[in-house]
């Protein structure tokens, strides 16, 4: 004990001496994290719905670079040779060095999860949970760390086994492109890698139910490592001399991948092998975790609900308060929108993550600080001071990816020029933006801009000057404005049936299927052109 | 004395090379117990078979009374070695480094009385990669004692270091003799062997050809004595060629070496020659056979092997 103790005092102190560990194992994965904040920025809680991917590379990264490459280039230079000269058991080496390791791991991990919610990511739902799942994960890797230590004679060859796992496990293993983007093969592929239960481990801890769901992914990890850490000792080496290709028992090395084929195969034969189902549960005290839609991201463009990695039931559609209605309390969308969206609405607090339940009765948030001006009743109500509190520079460039919106000087390809004027004259008779609610009306017509975006067909750029142009033209300027604003803070509400029928605008396109990703569209779409209306984004 | 040491048959081969072809040699108690033979002669080989570092074809091995190959563990307990290099992490201290090696021992000295031993003190918290050639082998050798060993074994332990610090060496080994320490050592280093070892056993291809306490294996040599003479005026050979019992001779200047089967006549003669030409001695040595000789002797292609007793 008295070894193993030291041990893991000196590798820690160690690693903590050495600049180049350091700046892989902290400074890699917050570049990593501000990768993936800048990818997910219109996240509706940011990085909440991937740290799970995360909090898997930075692990991959210690596991499969930082500890192979410490113990082969210590036992490159005789350091392990040195100890062998000493009464020390190999397994309580072999366990000091692991052990300092995963909390090197934990540590990294731990600035991954502060450092996420110092941009605004909050507390993981199971705290607790997502530990034991990342102790899970570092096991499984830990192992896997061990093995290519043992394979690799030298540092390169270290770093050339490490890419050989790592790029795979990214790309196609479910790690840093999500499962929902992949192709069936390649979530086939993904299931007999430790990456994706990794992700799936760590993701549910975080936003979804926690360990009561995660069994199938503990026990792919603990399998994994079990072979990992019996095929890395039962091959492990003390010399450089004793090259890999001279040594027996090359068969625990198939026994680690046959981990692996099992883990895979039992995927198969449970129908695992799609995303799993990650409901998000940030919920409020007040009101019942029902889930609404998701804000979809510039990233998670899947249009096949089922293969979304927080799909949630949607609500039914709820209907438009008529203009003539009487005030409606106030929708908890509008709230949830000022309070939690990714709408730029000041003063920010992106930090309360409660998506609310589609349009009803407000229940007032108790969390998250207070907005600053009562949420209006009904688009009428809508002020000026309202349409202040938004903070129109955070919203996405115009020409980027997400609600693009061409310039105006911009030349247009011919083609794209007819398609347009189709839209533009058909959109002045399309029935969807005909109907009396003007809030439904306008919601509508935003359709016509936010599926071709969604789709990203040549036409998106351009289609949202002649939705913008056929509003002005139907809606008085100031009605138009509360009207957008309306339709921006409640992107959940209104009907979406007329996605269906965008043929009849002039577009080739019908709605996606994931009408999460459409109605955020919309809502970007209606903050863009309110932005335009009332001067604060340059024509 | 009791031996500490006693290997029998050990055969080893790696790589379609046997590197012991059945090794045999006693280490007594108390003593400096020399392996030499030149390189890739098996000394290595033999050593880490000795202190477990490698697993021996076949053949017995007993330190201390223990059967190492069946209790290795027990056996490390009591020996302390230090390699030809030894390298420890770059940013590891040397203090670091002997309280984590203490903590592998049931028995061990205090760091700092190692570090003042080894002439440390100054470095003990440097890190590895700060320290020189001569400091780094001297925290070699502090390892080697952190466990306060019965038998200590030093693999060709001067072979990296400049002459100041090989002579600090070579007086640190006189002082474990002296405090007690059965010392095995392994050099290509004759002279080293000379003045260190009270037996040596030299191996040359994987067999111990020859073995025993240095000053008699000196005198197994067949190489004849050498007489080196320096004068004040120039030497002629023609003068010296008269000399009964001198052979191979070389005579440069003010300057002569030649060999001989009776010194005391030789050396006579040779006073008498240079007083009648009135050519005064400034320098007159005679060197007996050296443990190099035998060395060469025993280790040079064209040798026969001796019956190594």
């Amino acid at each position: 004990m008295d070894a193993f103790l030291h041990q893991f005092r000196v590798s820690l102190n160690l690693h903590f001496r050495n600049r180049m560990a350091l700046i892989y194992s902290y400074l890699f994965p917050t570049i990593f994290l501000i990768a993936f904040w800048v990818l997910y920025r219109y996240d509706r809680v940011p990085l909440a719905r991937h740290m799970g991917e995360l909090l898997t590379v930075t692990a991959l990264g210690g596991a499969c670079f930082g500890l192979p490459t410490t113990m082969v280039s210590e036992r490159e230079r005789g350091v392990w040779r040195r100890y062998r000269l000493a009464p020390v058991r190999t397994g309580t080496l072999l366990a000091s060095t692991v052990a300092a390791r995963y909390v090197l791991l934990v540590l990294a991990g731990l600035l991954q999860v502060v450092l996420a919610m110092a941009i605004g990511m909050p507390l993981p739902n199971h705290p607790l949970d997502l530990w034991i799942a990342f102790t899970f994960v570092a096991f499984a890797l830990l192992g896997l760390g061990l093995v290519i230590a043992t394979l690799a004679d030298n540092v390169p060859a270290v770093q050339a086994l490490g890419q050989c796992i790592f790029l795979p496990m990214l790309i196609i293993g479910g790690v840093a492109v999500q499962l929902s983007s992949l192709p069936d093969w390649a979530q086939h592929v993904s299931a007999f890698f430790p990456g994706r239960y990794a992700v799936e481990a760590m993701q549910t801890a975080v936003t979804g139910q926690g360990l009561r769901v995660m069994g199938f992914s503990l026990l792919a990890l603990l399998l994994i490592g079990l072979a990992g850490f019996v095929a890395g000792i039962r091959l492990f080496r003390w010399d450089a001399e004793q090259r890999f290709a001279q040594r027996s028992g090359k068969g625990w090395v198939a026994m680690a991948l046959v981990a692996w084929a099992a883990v895979g195969l039992l995927a198969e034969s449970r129908g695992r092998i799609g995303p799993i189902e990650i409901v998000p549960e940030y919920a409020t005290p007040l009101s019942p975790p029902r889930t609404t839609i998701a804000a979809a991201t510039s990233s998670s463009s899947s249009s096949v609900p089922s293969s979304t990695t927080t799909t949630v039931p949607p609500e039914p559609p709820a209907p438009e308060p008529p203009a003539s209605a009487p005030p409606a309390p106030p929708p908890s969308t509008a709230s949830s929108l000022r309070s939690t969206s990714t709408v730029p609405v000041k003063p920010s607090t992106e930090k309360e993550p409660k998506p609310k339940p589609a349009p009803e009765p407000a229940t007032p948030s108790t969390s998250g600080p207070p907005p600053l001006l009562a949420e209006p009743t009904s688009w009428r109500a809508v002020t000026p001071a309202h349409i202040d509190e938004i903070v129109f520079p955070r919203l996405p460039s115009d020409s980027g990816v997400v609600s693009p919106i061409a310039r105006l000087d911009e030349p247009i390809d011919p083609e794209v020029e007819t398609d347009l004027e189709e839209v533009r004259t058909r959109l002045a008779t399309w029935g969807p933006g005909q109907v009396a609610d003007p809030v439904q009306r306008v919601r509508n017509v935003l359709y016509v801009a936010a599926v071709p975006d969604v789709f990203q067909v040549p036409l998106e750029r351009y289609v949202p000057h002649v939705v913008f142009e056929r509003l002005q033209a139907d809606i008085p300027k100031d009605d138009l404005i509360k009207v957008l604003y309306w339709v921006a803070t409640h992107p959940n509400g209104g009907d979406d049936s007329a996605v269906d029928d965008l043929r009849s605008a002039g577009l080739k396109v019908n709605g996606p299927s994931d009408i999460d990703q459409t109605r955020e569209r919309v809502m970007l779409y209606a903050l863009k052109l309110l932005g335009r209306l009332v001067g604060k984004i340059p024509q | 004395m009791s031996a500490k040491v006693v290997v029998r048959d050990l055969r080893k081969h790696y790589d379609g090379v046997e590197a012991a072809r059945g090794v045999s040699f006693d280490i007594e108690d108390g003593e400096i117990f020399g392996l030499i033979g030149p390189n890739g002669a098996g000394k290595t080989t033999t050593l880490e078979c000795v202190i477990g570092l490698r697993e021996p074809d076949s053949g017995s091995i007993e330190v201390c009374g223990i059967d190492a190959r069946k209790r290795p563990l027990d056996v490390k307990q009591r020996i302390g070695a230090a390699l030809q290099t030894t390298s420890l992490q770059d940013k590891i201290t040397p203090r670091e480094a002997l309280t984590l090696f203490a903590s592998f021992y049931r028995e061990h000295a205090p760091a700092a009385e190692l570090l003042d031993r080894f002439g440390l003190t100054s470095k003990a918290d440097a890190h590895f990669d700060t320290l020189s050639g001569g400091q780094r082998q001297r925290l070699a050798l502090a390892l080697a004692f952190v466990n306060r060993p019965e038998l200590v074994f030093l693999d060709e332990p001067t072979s990296a270091l400049d002459a100041q610090s090989r002579r600090d060496l070579h007086a640190e080994i006189l002082r474990m003799k002296a405090d007690g320490h059965t010392v095995l050592l392994t050099t290509h280093y004759i002279g080293e062997a000379e003045a260190l070892c009270d037996r040596v056993a030299v191996i040359n291809k994987g067999t111990i050809v020859a073995g025993g306490a240095t000053r008699e294996l000196m005198g197994r040599s067949s190489a004849l004595p050498t007489v080196f003479v320096v004068a004040t005026s120039l030497l002629e050979p023609a003068a010296l060629a008269s000399i009964a019992g001198a052979s191979d001779w070389f005579c440069e200047g003010r300057t002569a070496r030649f060999h001989t089967t009776d010194t005391n006549r030789t050396i006579a003669q040779l006073v008498e020659i240079l007083s009648a030409r009135r050519i005064e001695i400034t320098e007159l040595h005679v060197q007996k056979a050296s443990l190099e000789d035998v060395f060469l002797e025993l280790t040079s292609p064209d040798a026969t092997p001796p019956d190594p007793q």
